[in-house]
Protein backbone atom coordinates (compact mmCIF):
# COMPACT_ATOMS: atom_id res chain seq x y z
CA UNK A 1 0.00 0.00 0.00
CA UNK A 2 2.44 2.45 1.00
CA UNK A 3 4.64 1.76 -1.93
CA UNK A 4 1.36 2.49 -4.57
CA UNK A 5 1.35 5.70 -2.66
CA UNK A 6 4.63 6.38 -3.34
CA UNK A 7 4.91 5.36 -6.92
CA UNK A 8 1.71 7.30 -7.07
CA UNK A 9 3.69 10.63 -6.13
CA UNK A 10 6.55 9.50 -8.06
CA UNK A 11 4.44 9.61 -11.57
CA UNK A 12 2.58 12.74 -10.39
CA UNK A 13 6.19 14.02 -10.30
CA UNK A 14 7.38 12.54 -13.66
CA UNK A 15 4.62 14.19 -15.69
CA UNK A 16 4.76 17.42 -14.43
CA UNK A 17 8.56 17.81 -15.16
CA UNK A 18 8.08 16.62 -18.61
CA UNK A 19 5.34 18.73 -18.91
CA UNK A 20 6.93 21.73 -20.28
CA UNK A 21 9.25 20.00 -22.35
CA UNK A 22 6.71 17.73 -24.17
CA UNK A 23 4.82 16.10 -25.66
CA UNK A 24 6.90 12.89 -25.05
CA UNK A 25 7.17 9.58 -23.86
CA UNK A 26 8.61 9.04 -20.36
CA UNK A 27 10.91 5.57 -20.58
CA UNK A 28 12.92 5.96 -17.14
CA UNK A 29 12.26 7.35 -13.71
CA UNK A 30 15.79 7.33 -11.50
CA UNK A 31 15.07 7.51 -7.59
CA UNK A 32 17.57 7.79 -4.83
CA UNK A 33 16.18 5.82 -1.90
CA UNK A 34 17.65 6.05 1.52
CA UNK A 35 18.28 3.40 3.85
CA UNK A 36 15.59 4.89 6.78
CA UNK A 37 12.94 5.93 4.18
CA UNK A 38 10.73 2.57 4.97
CA UNK A 39 10.76 1.84 1.42
CA UNK A 40 11.48 -1.54 -0.20
CA UNK A 41 12.91 -0.43 -3.70
CA UNK A 42 11.87 -4.13 -5.07
CA UNK A 43 8.26 -3.61 -3.80
CA UNK A 44 8.27 -0.03 -5.16
CA UNK A 45 9.16 -1.34 -8.43
CA UNK A 46 6.29 -3.42 -8.93
CA UNK A 47 3.95 -0.80 -7.62
CA UNK A 48 5.32 1.15 -10.09
CA UNK A 49 5.05 -1.70 -12.96
CA UNK A 50 1.12 -2.20 -11.70
CA UNK A 51 0.85 1.40 -11.55
CA UNK A 52 1.78 2.27 -15.07
CA UNK A 53 0.41 -0.66 -16.66
CA UNK A 54 -2.23 0.53 -19.42
CA UNK A 55 -1.17 4.01 -18.97
CA UNK A 56 1.16 6.53 -21.24
CA UNK A 57 3.53 5.58 -19.47
CA UNK A 58 3.37 1.84 -19.98
CA UNK A 59 6.79 0.02 -20.09
CA UNK A 60 9.04 2.98 -18.59
CA UNK A 61 11.56 1.49 -15.89
CA UNK A 62 12.21 2.82 -12.38
CA UNK A 63 15.68 2.87 -11.64
CA UNK A 64 16.57 3.08 -7.59
CA UNK A 65 19.66 4.27 -6.13
CA UNK A 66 20.07 3.47 -3.13
CA UNK A 67 21.82 5.86 -0.18
CA UNK A 68 22.64 4.21 2.58
CA UNK A 69 22.59 6.07 6.29
CA UNK A 70 25.95 5.81 7.69
CA UNK A 71 26.99 5.64 11.34
CA UNK A 72 29.50 7.97 13.18
CA UNK A 73 31.19 7.96 16.24
CA UNK A 74 30.81 11.00 17.72
CA UNK A 75 33.93 10.01 20.21
CA UNK A 76 36.32 8.96 17.50
CA UNK A 77 34.67 10.56 14.48
CA UNK A 78 35.38 7.08 12.84
CA UNK A 79 32.74 5.69 9.91
CA UNK A 80 33.22 1.81 10.55
CA UNK A 81 31.95 -0.33 8.20
CA UNK A 82 28.41 -1.64 8.24
CA UNK A 83 26.54 -4.69 6.41
CA UNK A 84 23.46 -3.27 4.84
CA UNK A 85 20.52 -3.39 6.99
CA UNK A 86 22.63 -4.24 10.48
CA UNK A 87 23.02 -1.30 13.16
CA UNK A 88 26.14 -1.47 15.24
CA UNK A 89 25.56 -0.55 18.67
CA UNK A 90 28.96 0.90 20.11
CA UNK A 91 32.22 1.69 18.04
CA UNK A 92 34.22 -1.01 17.27
CA UNK A 93 37.10 1.26 18.02
CA UNK A 94 36.66 3.43 21.07
CA UNK A 95 32.76 2.09 22.64
CA UNK A 96 31.69 5.52 21.75
CA UNK A 97 27.73 5.42 20.99
CA UNK A 98 27.23 6.12 17.46
CA UNK A 99 24.53 8.30 15.47
CA UNK A 100 23.30 7.91 12.57
CA UNK A 101 23.46 10.32 9.85
CA UNK A 102 21.50 10.32 6.07
CA UNK A 103 19.55 7.57 4.40
CA UNK A 104 16.18 9.95 4.17
CA UNK A 105 16.39 10.36 1.02
CA UNK A 106 13.45 10.25 -1.29
CA UNK A 107 14.03 12.19 -4.19
CA UNK A 108 13.06 11.78 -8.46
CA UNK A 109 16.75 12.63 -9.79
CA UNK A 110 16.03 12.26 -13.38
CA UNK A 111 13.37 11.62 -16.04
CA UNK A 112 14.04 9.98 -18.95
CA UNK A 113 11.75 10.88 -22.33
CA UNK A 114 11.37 10.51 -25.70
CA UNK A 115 10.15 13.57 -27.09
CA UNK A 116 7.52 12.68 -30.08
CA UNK A 117 8.77 13.31 -33.21
CA UNK A 118 7.04 16.64 -34.68
CA UNK A 119 6.61 15.49 -38.53
CA UNK A 120 4.99 11.89 -37.24
CA UNK A 121 2.85 13.83 -34.53
CA UNK A 122 2.00 16.92 -37.88
CA UNK A 123 1.23 13.49 -39.71
CA UNK A 124 -0.95 12.00 -37.65
CA UNK A 125 -2.61 15.38 -37.10
CA UNK A 126 -1.42 16.08 -33.72
CA UNK A 127 -1.74 19.53 -32.65
CA UNK A 128 1.01 21.37 -30.47
CA UNK B 1 16.12 10.54 -25.48
CA UNK B 2 15.88 13.51 -23.24
CA UNK B 3 17.13 13.43 -19.57
CA UNK B 4 15.56 15.91 -16.90
CA UNK B 5 17.36 16.44 -14.24
CA UNK B 6 14.42 16.63 -11.40
CA UNK B 7 15.92 16.41 -7.66
CA UNK B 8 12.37 16.63 -6.21
CA UNK B 9 11.29 15.09 -2.73
CA UNK B 10 8.94 12.33 -4.13
CA UNK B 11 7.13 13.76 -0.67
CA UNK B 12 7.47 17.07 -1.67
CA UNK B 13 3.22 17.50 -1.64
CA UNK B 14 3.23 16.32 2.11
CA UNK B 15 6.12 18.33 3.18
CA UNK B 16 4.35 21.64 2.00
CA UNK B 17 1.18 20.51 3.90
CA UNK B 18 2.97 19.66 6.85
CA UNK B 19 4.93 23.08 6.66
CA UNK B 20 1.19 24.62 6.68
CA UNK B 21 0.23 22.50 9.46
CA UNK B 22 3.21 23.37 11.45
CA UNK B 23 2.65 27.36 10.35
CA UNK B 24 -0.76 26.86 11.81
CA UNK B 25 0.36 25.20 14.97
CA UNK B 26 2.94 27.81 15.58
CA UNK B 27 0.05 30.71 15.40
CA UNK B 28 -1.70 28.40 17.83
CA UNK B 29 1.13 27.28 20.36
CA UNK B 30 -0.38 24.10 20.09
CA UNK B 31 1.96 21.24 20.68
CA UNK B 32 1.34 18.45 18.48
CA UNK B 33 2.95 14.79 18.93
CA UNK B 34 2.65 11.82 17.13
CA UNK B 35 2.23 8.21 18.12
CA UNK B 36 3.66 5.67 16.18
CA UNK B 37 3.65 1.68 17.28
CA UNK B 38 2.46 -1.65 16.53
CA UNK B 39 -0.97 -2.38 16.85
CA UNK B 40 -1.87 -3.14 20.62
CA UNK B 41 1.24 -1.62 21.99
CA UNK B 42 -1.09 0.92 24.25
CA UNK B 43 -1.51 3.48 22.18
CA UNK B 44 -5.20 4.97 23.13
CA UNK B 45 -5.11 3.59 26.52
CA UNK B 46 -1.79 5.72 27.79
CA UNK B 47 -3.96 8.49 25.62
CA UNK B 48 -6.80 7.81 28.26
CA UNK B 49 -4.67 8.47 31.16
CA UNK B 50 -3.09 11.17 29.76
CA UNK B 51 -6.53 12.87 29.38
CA UNK B 52 -7.37 12.28 32.56
CA UNK B 53 -4.38 13.48 34.27
CA UNK B 54 -4.24 16.80 31.87
CA UNK B 55 -7.57 17.59 31.14
CA UNK B 56 -8.13 19.79 33.93
CA UNK B 57 -5.08 22.27 33.40
CA UNK B 58 -4.89 22.10 29.54
CA UNK B 59 -7.13 22.13 26.25
CA UNK B 60 -6.46 18.49 24.30
CA UNK B 61 -7.53 16.70 21.51
CA UNK B 62 -6.97 13.51 19.32
CA UNK B 63 -6.58 12.95 15.32
CA UNK B 64 -7.16 8.67 15.66
CA UNK B 65 -5.62 7.53 12.40
CA UNK B 66 -7.15 3.24 11.60
CA UNK B 67 -7.92 1.96 8.52
CA UNK B 68 -11.68 1.05 9.86
CA UNK B 69 -13.81 1.81 13.15
CA UNK B 70 -14.74 4.78 15.00
CA UNK B 71 -13.26 3.22 18.29
CA UNK B 72 -10.61 5.11 19.17
CA UNK B 73 -12.48 8.34 18.87
CA UNK B 74 -15.21 7.61 20.59
CA UNK B 75 -12.75 6.35 23.56
CA UNK B 76 -11.22 9.85 23.50
CA UNK B 77 -14.78 11.51 23.41
CA UNK B 78 -15.29 9.62 26.62
CA UNK B 79 -12.63 11.13 28.37
CA UNK B 80 -14.57 14.45 27.42
CA UNK B 81 -11.75 15.64 24.72
CA UNK B 82 -12.74 16.48 21.26
CA UNK B 83 -11.53 13.74 18.81
CA UNK B 84 -11.48 12.92 15.05
CA UNK B 85 -11.30 9.95 13.31
CA UNK B 86 -9.20 9.51 10.53
CA UNK B 87 -10.53 6.51 8.34
CA UNK B 88 -7.46 5.55 5.96
CA UNK B 89 -9.81 2.72 4.20
CA UNK B 90 -6.76 0.36 4.12
CA UNK B 91 -3.68 2.82 3.57
CA UNK B 92 -1.18 1.76 6.47
CA UNK B 93 -0.19 5.47 7.29
CA UNK B 94 -1.33 9.38 7.79
CA UNK B 95 -0.16 11.90 5.73
CA UNK B 96 -0.12 15.51 6.03
CA UNK B 97 -2.83 16.35 3.84
CA UNK B 98 -5.68 13.94 5.51
CA UNK B 99 -4.35 15.84 8.51
CA UNK B 100 -5.20 19.00 6.99
CA UNK B 101 -8.41 17.74 6.01
CA UNK B 102 -9.71 16.49 9.33
CA UNK B 103 -8.45 20.10 10.90
CA UNK B 104 -10.53 21.73 8.60
CA UNK B 105 -13.41 19.49 8.85
CA UNK B 106 -13.75 19.92 12.58
CA UNK B 107 -13.60 24.02 12.20
CA UNK B 108 -10.38 24.78 14.33
CA UNK B 109 -11.73 22.47 17.31
CA UNK B 110 -9.20 20.29 17.28
CA UNK B 111 -6.15 23.39 15.54
CA UNK B 112 -6.32 25.47 18.86
CA UNK B 113 -5.29 23.30 21.73
CA UNK B 114 -2.73 23.31 24.09
CA UNK B 115 -1.67 19.52 22.55
CA UNK B 116 -2.61 17.95 19.67
CA UNK B 117 -2.61 13.80 19.81
CA UNK B 118 -1.81 12.69 16.19
CA UNK B 119 -2.45 8.44 17.18
CA UNK B 120 -1.34 7.11 13.47
CA UNK B 121 -2.43 3.87 12.22
CA UNK B 122 -0.77 0.92 13.79
CA UNK B 123 2.55 0.40 12.16
CA UNK B 124 6.84 0.52 13.04
CA UNK B 125 7.36 1.28 9.28
CA UNK B 126 5.10 3.17 6.91
CA UNK B 127 4.24 6.39 9.10
CA UNK B 128 7.53 6.89 9.64
CA UNK B 129 8.15 9.04 6.48
CA UNK B 130 5.31 11.02 6.74
CA UNK B 131 5.80 14.81 8.22
CA UNK B 132 2.15 15.97 9.63
CA UNK B 133 3.52 19.09 10.89
CA UNK B 134 4.33 17.93 14.13
CA UNK B 135 6.62 19.17 17.40
CA UNK B 136 7.94 15.29 17.84
CA UNK B 137 7.15 11.32 17.05
CA UNK B 138 6.95 9.14 19.56
CA UNK B 139 7.43 5.42 19.09
CA UNK B 140 5.79 2.88 21.35
CA UNK B 141 7.33 -0.35 22.56
CA UNK B 142 4.98 -2.56 24.96
CA UNK B 143 7.11 -5.22 26.87
CA UNK B 144 4.80 -8.01 25.38
CA UNK B 145 6.40 -7.37 21.46
CA UNK B 146 9.78 -8.74 22.34
CA UNK B 147 13.30 -6.15 23.15
CA UNK B 148 14.61 -6.92 19.83
CA UNK B 149 12.23 -4.15 18.06
CA UNK B 150 14.58 -1.09 18.10
CA UNK B 151 17.30 -3.10 16.05
CA UNK B 152 14.91 -4.47 14.04
CA UNK B 153 12.59 -1.26 13.26
CA UNK B 154 15.48 1.16 13.43
CA UNK B 155 14.52 3.91 11.39
CA UNK B 156 11.34 4.89 13.46
CA UNK B 157 13.47 4.50 16.55
CA UNK B 158 16.34 6.71 15.64
CA UNK B 159 13.49 9.13 14.38
CA UNK B 160 11.56 9.51 17.68
CA UNK B 161 12.40 11.69 19.97
CA UNK B 162 10.51 9.47 22.48
CA UNK B 163 10.62 5.64 22.96
CA UNK B 164 7.82 4.73 25.62
CA UNK B 165 7.97 1.17 26.96
CA UNK B 166 5.05 0.83 27.68
CA UNK B 167 2.79 -2.36 29.96
CA UNK B 168 5.49 -2.59 32.76
CA UNK B 169 3.92 -3.76 34.88
CA UNK B 170 3.58 -6.72 32.63
CA UNK B 171 7.51 -7.33 33.25
CA UNK B 172 7.31 -9.92 35.82
CA UNK B 173 5.33 -12.29 33.44
CA UNK B 174 7.38 -12.07 29.99
CA UNK B 175 11.08 -12.29 29.06
CA UNK B 176 11.78 -8.73 28.06
CA UNK B 177 15.02 -7.52 28.47
CA UNK B 178 14.75 -3.89 29.38
CA UNK B 179 18.33 -3.06 29.65
CA UNK B 180 19.08 -4.48 25.81
CA UNK B 181 16.12 -2.21 25.14
CA UNK B 182 17.92 1.12 26.57
CA UNK B 183 21.15 0.12 24.89
CA UNK B 184 19.35 -0.23 21.46
CA UNK B 185 17.48 3.19 22.42
CA UNK B 186 20.85 4.33 23.05
CA UNK B 187 22.60 3.39 19.94
CA UNK B 188 19.99 4.53 17.33
CA UNK B 189 18.44 8.12 19.35
CA UNK B 190 21.41 9.48 21.23
CA UNK B 191 19.66 12.57 21.77
CA UNK B 192 16.63 10.71 21.83
CA UNK B 193 14.20 10.23 25.37
CA UNK B 194 12.77 6.94 26.69
CA UNK B 195 10.19 6.63 29.66
CA UNK B 196 8.93 3.11 31.22
CA UNK B 197 5.59 3.61 31.68
CA UNK B 198 2.18 1.41 32.81
CA UNK B 199 -0.83 3.19 31.98
CA UNK B 200 -2.99 0.71 33.94
CA UNK B 201 -0.55 0.68 37.06
CA UNK B 202 0.34 4.58 36.81
CA UNK B 203 3.92 3.67 37.10
CA UNK B 204 6.09 5.76 35.15
CA UNK B 205 3.43 8.03 34.11
CA UNK B 206 4.36 11.27 36.25
CA UNK B 207 7.71 11.54 33.62
CA UNK B 208 5.83 10.67 30.73
CA UNK B 209 3.47 13.65 32.18
CA UNK B 210 6.26 16.20 33.00
CA UNK B 211 7.80 15.53 29.41
CA UNK B 212 4.88 16.34 27.57
CA UNK B 213 4.36 19.54 29.52
CA UNK B 214 7.74 20.47 29.44
CA UNK B 215 7.83 20.48 26.06
CA UNK B 216 4.23 22.39 25.67
CA UNK B 217 6.17 25.04 27.98
CA UNK B 218 8.97 24.72 25.91
CA UNK B 219 7.10 25.55 22.48
CA UNK B 220 5.03 28.13 24.45
CA UNK B 221 8.14 30.06 25.44
CA UNK B 222 9.86 30.05 21.97
CA UNK B 223 6.81 31.56 20.23
CA UNK B 224 5.71 34.47 22.85
CA UNK B 225 2.69 35.41 21.00
CA UNK B 226 1.27 31.58 21.38
CA UNK B 227 -0.37 32.32 24.71
CA UNK B 228 -2.95 35.23 23.54
CA UNK B 229 -3.88 32.65 20.59
CA UNK B 230 -5.71 30.27 23.06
Amino acid sequence: MHEMGVAAEVRRIARQSVADRGPGRITCVRLAVGDLAAIEPELLKYAWEALVEGTPEAGATLEVDWRPATQTCRICGDLPGRAPGTWLRLCPRCDGVLSVTGGDDLDVLQVVFEEEDPVEREAQGGER
Amino acid sequence: MTEIDVKQKVLAANAAAAAGLRETFARTGTLVVNLISSPGSGKTTLLEKTVAALKGSLSLGGLEGDIATERDAERLRKMGIPARQILTGGSCHLDARQVERALADEGGRLSNLDILFIENVGNLICPTGYDLGEDFKIVLLSVTEGEDKPFKYPAIFSKAAVTVVTKIDLLPYVPFDLVAVREQVATLAPDGRLVEVSATSGAGMDAWLSLLTDALAKKRAEIPAAGVAS
